[in-house]
């Protein structure tokens, strides 16, 4: 390889360089795939184990309950009135704002040509396509008549009626689709070189699985100039749809006549929060890579948490500046009813829940994510981002079923209990984790065309008396 | 400044000359009997929840009479009783939530609809009743036997995952209109009358067409003190609260 | 009529490609009579090859065009055909349609151009092709027609300049 690094020698520096970049460190290409194929194949015992537990999880606390729930009536939920949304709704916007992780990192940071993106962009991908997924099982179980939940899908009948496009949960359809399909996708159009390389070197049913998947891919001049400019196109515009997505899921809220819900700032707030959780999601899936898939302490490194570390961060005060403006503007100008709403929030029964939300959300990483030591430790990097998902769970349970409790009618306000919610929700966690342990038994998790690109791209050389990282652009 | 409409009406549901309906509480004279409740929940096939479900806010009445009280115990200076219903308001902002338009505005009643059979059970509509007057089936309710034998056969029986709520009685609109026709005449005042009309021992409800002006109802909205509720939403109801209270 | 046949030479690494390829066209082989197949994105430019044509820009104009109308007719096509009143809005509301409209735009677009690049790659396509497994690893292999009695002038020219191999292509199932 033509590599300014050969030139410079032994350097020390340089050796440090090399230990920390991934970009800087770079592997025969053969050496890198058949690194990935065998944290591919490598499944220990006790990744069945976990397969089989999250499997019974799933069958009896999703599937199980929720045709137990299908079957009996919502009743078996905590919903009341006049708590008529509660988990199921705060479930699906957590798992929509945990979707946002993928295209934020393969798509935002390939359009700013963030070079540590490159060995973690499918990884943060499936996550969104899986969480999409459960998000799409949370919103079929708040229904009342899920099996007429195909009304809501627009296409001429002779019942002569269309759904109602005045409705923002029509949006919601809409936009959760569209995304949907964008990010699958976009997670598939740069899976096809990589499957075409699991092709090469498989045999029998992964063989004619990868043959399948691949589409007769080879690398020509031509596939590859229609993959880069589709790749482009879809890095570009997938952004705008992540943003109109969570907004519109927003919308739900804030175009309801309601108290506390009627705020002009909620779209931007719950993009800002979807990007809080999808990071922190994004970082606690990568530390659990790194730990437990063969080969991955070469592609993720404390580099990688350390610039995840930082986004966290950004993205922390950026929430708490929504929130605040949010919070401040009802307080100070809103009406007796936005009070009741959030006092109730404050000091109500779930004020602990409140507080808990600002500590995790706010305080927490503000005090740690800037010491760069516990940026680059990976249990670390997680505990924090799990926290930030709690805190983030907590906000759409304040803002959904604790605000519902609170009404101008105080005749009718109720308290909310929750009921069947709890272990659908259990499950499709234990679903979101199942899945996401599947697709890594059978797709190469690091595109390592992108990584190799990466590592081409980048070289040392001497700047004065330094040395220092240099990337050229290669497209 | 006197052309100048700060509120745009237009987008407001036409009112058409068929039919205005809308109907008068009048606080001062209501006892909070719940005879109202009663007979809605007889005419329109309500079903029981139970008493545990009842205790968790899931009764299912479309009318309730709401317990107001003025001053302190034991110098309690007035008790107004509240009976509320759908409002049935003219720019009701639980139609356009509906994804599937199964709240709707009626063009001929002018009063909010409520389709059984289309409603998939989102309850976006619930949430943006500013009255929380909207009631969801969360079970099949059992009918304990001899109750079964009640039900009316005007009115659809609903299953779970539907929501409803008060709807002017609008089957008994529908037989007066239809009677009405059949007899080459209109419908003369005072003849439709919901249940919960029928039934008040106090006749603190009044029912009829509010675009017949020498009806009772539209007399009674004239009034010096007649007012609506939660009027600064200006989502134009059609009840008129007459205030006041017992124990005066 | 000279027989032409397909040599398929297979390089380490992108300069020796280069050459590889400007010596091809001293030796008189057509651009389009060279295909490259690589195991990462090589712009044409960096092996001096002319640029390819690609539709997947105008396809996903298209479909985004084809998008904007579907979302138009749901948004105000709908109510026009099966007008129903709700909550004094007007029947054809003004930024539910801006919304709608947008995200069928989106993905007019995108599933335009996701089809774009199957059309435009003749995916899916399961025939033998020239293929060599070497180039998932890393290889740049350069395909070119020849007349069948210069193969040896060509694979020594080539082996000379860098190529780990020059042999006949052979059409594999992949």
């Amino acid at each position: 390889m033509a590599n300014a690094t050969a030139v410079l020698g032994q350097d020390e520096h340089v050796e440090h360089l090399r230990k920390e970049h991934l970009m800087l460190d770079p592997k025969p290409r053969g050496e890198m795939n058949a690194m990935v194929m065998e944290a591919m194949h490598t499944t220990s015992w006790k990744f069945w184990v976990v397969f089989a537990i999250l499997s019974v999880i799933v069958a009896v606390a999703l599937f199980g309950a929720w045709g137990y729930m299908i079957n009996t009536g919502l009743g078996l939920t905590g919903k009341n009135r006049p708590g008529y949304w509660s988990l199921f709704l705060v479930n699906t916007v957590f798992w929509v704002g945990i979707s946002h992780a993928g295209t934020f990192v393969s798509a935002l940071l390939r359009v700013f040509k963030a070079e540590f993106r490159r060995p973690f962009t499918r990884a943060a991908e499936l996550m969104t396509t899986f969480g999409l997924v459960q998000a799409g099982i949370m919103i079929f179980s708040h229904m009342g008549r899920v099996w007429l939940a195909y009304w809501m899908f627009p296409f001429p009948t002779q019942r002569t009626i269309w759904p109602n496009f005045h409705s923002p949960l029509m949006w919601d359809f809409l936009a959760i689709n569209t995304y949907l399909l964008a990010s699958t996708m976009y997670l598939f159009l740069p899976l096809i070189p990589d499957v075409a390389m699991a092709r090469d070197r498989s045999t029998g049913w992964r063989k004619i699985f990868y043959r399948t998947l691949s589409l007769g891919f080879r690398g020509t001049e031509g596939e590859w100039a229609h993959l880069r400019i589709a790749m482009n196109i879809f890095a570009f515009a997938i952004l705008p749809v992540m943003f109109s997505v969570h907004t519109i899921v927003s919308w739900d809220f804030a175009a309801a006549m309601r108290p506390g819900w009627n705020s002009t700032i909620f779209g931007p707030y719950f993009v800002v929060g979807a990007l809080h959780s999808g990071i922190a999601a994004v970082a606690m899936v990568m530390v659990v890579i790194r730990a437990n898939m063969k080969n991955m302490k070469y592609f993720i490194r404390p580099e990688h948490f350390d610039a995840l570390g930082k986004l966290m961060l950004v993205v922390s005060m950026g929430w708490a500046y929504f929130f605040f403006n949010d919070y401040m503007v009802q307080w100070y100008g809103g009406d007796e009813v936005t009070h009741w709403v959030l006092e109730w929030q404050e000091k109500g029964p779930a004020g602990t829940l409140w507080m808990l939300m600002l500590v995790v959300n706010i305080v927490i990483p503000w005090l740690t994510l800037w010491n760069k030591k516990i940026r680059r430790t990976p249990w670390a990097i997680f505990t924090i981002g799990l926290l930030i998902n709690v805190g983030m769970w907590i906000e759409r349970f304040i803002i959904i079923p604790v605000s519902l409790e609170i009404n101008r009618f105080p005749f009718m306000w109720g308290q909310f209990k929750p009921g069947i919610e709890v272990p659908i929700f259990i499950g499709t966690l234990a679903f979101f984790i199942l899945l996401y342990m599947g697709a890594s038994r059978l797709i190469p998790l690091v595109p390592v065309w992108e990584v190799q690109e990466g590592q081409l791209a980048h070289s040392v050389r001497k700047f004065g008396k330094e040395t220092v990282v240099t990337v050229s652009d290669l497209e | 400044m006197d052309n100048f409409k700060v509120v745009d009406e237009t987008n407001a549901a036409e009112e058409k000359s068929q039919g205005l309906w809308g109907l008068v509480v009048n606080q001062d004279v209501c006892t909070g009997c719940q005879a109202c409740v009663t007979a809605c929940a007889m005419e329109n096939n309500i079903p029981w929840v139970g008493e545990d479900d009842a205790a968790y806010g899931r009764q299912m009445s479309w009318i309730r009479v709401e317990r107001l009280w003025e001053g302190e115990y034991p110098e309690v200076t007035s008790t107004p009783f509240q009976p509320i219903m759908c409002q049935h308001c003219g720019k009701a902002p639980c139609e356009p939530v509906c994804p599937v338009f199964a709240t709707v505005h009626s063009e001929s009643e002018q009063i909010n609809l409520q389709v059984y059979n289309r409603c998939v059970g989102t309850r976006y509509c619930a949430n943006n009743c500013p009255y929380v007057v909207r009631v969801f089936n969360w079970y099949d309710y059992e009918r304990p036997e001899p109750m079964n034998n009640q039900l009316n056969p005007d009115v659809t029986v609903r299953r779970r995952g539907v929501m409803e709520k008060c709807s002017f009685c609008v089957q008994r609109i529908h037989r007066a209109e239809d009677a009405a026709k059949a007899e080459g005449r209109e419908i003369y005042d005072g003849e439709v009358e919901p249940a919960c009309v029928q039934a008040c021992p106090a006749s603190a409800l009044v029912f009829g067409r509010l675009d017949d002006p020498a009806s009772k109802v539209s007399k009674l909205t004239k009034g010096d003190s007649a007012h609506t509720l939660l009027e600064n939403l200006g989502i134009k109801p059609r009840v008129t609260y007459l205030p006041g209270g017992s124990h005066g | 009529m000279t027989e032409k046949l397909t040599l398929l030479a297979v390089f380490a690494d992108i300069d020796p490609a280069a050459h590889g390829i400007d010596k091809l066209r001293e030796m008189g082989v057509e651009d389009d009579e060279i295909n490259v197949i690589s195991g990462i994105p090589v712009t044409e430019a960096m092996l001096g090859r002319p640029r390819k044509w690609s539709n997947v820009p105008r396809l996903a104009a298209g479909g985004s065009i084809a998008g904007f109308l579907v979302g138009l007719f749901f948004a105000a096509g709908t109510p026009l055909l099966y007008p129903v009143s709700v909550g004094g809005q007007p029947l054809i509301p003004g930024p539910p349609t801006i919304v709608a409209v947008f995200e069928m735009t989106m993905l007019g677009m995108l599933i335009a151009t996701f089809l774009g690049v199957f059309l435009d790659s003749y995916f899916p396509s399961y025939t033998p092709k020239e293929y060599v497994p070497e180039v998932s690893d890393g290889k740049i292999a350069v395909l070119f027609a020849c007349p069948a009695a210069s193969e040896m002038k060509f694979a020594q020219a080539l082996s000379a300049i860098g190529a780990e191999s020059v042999k006949p292509a052979e059409a594999v199932h992949l």
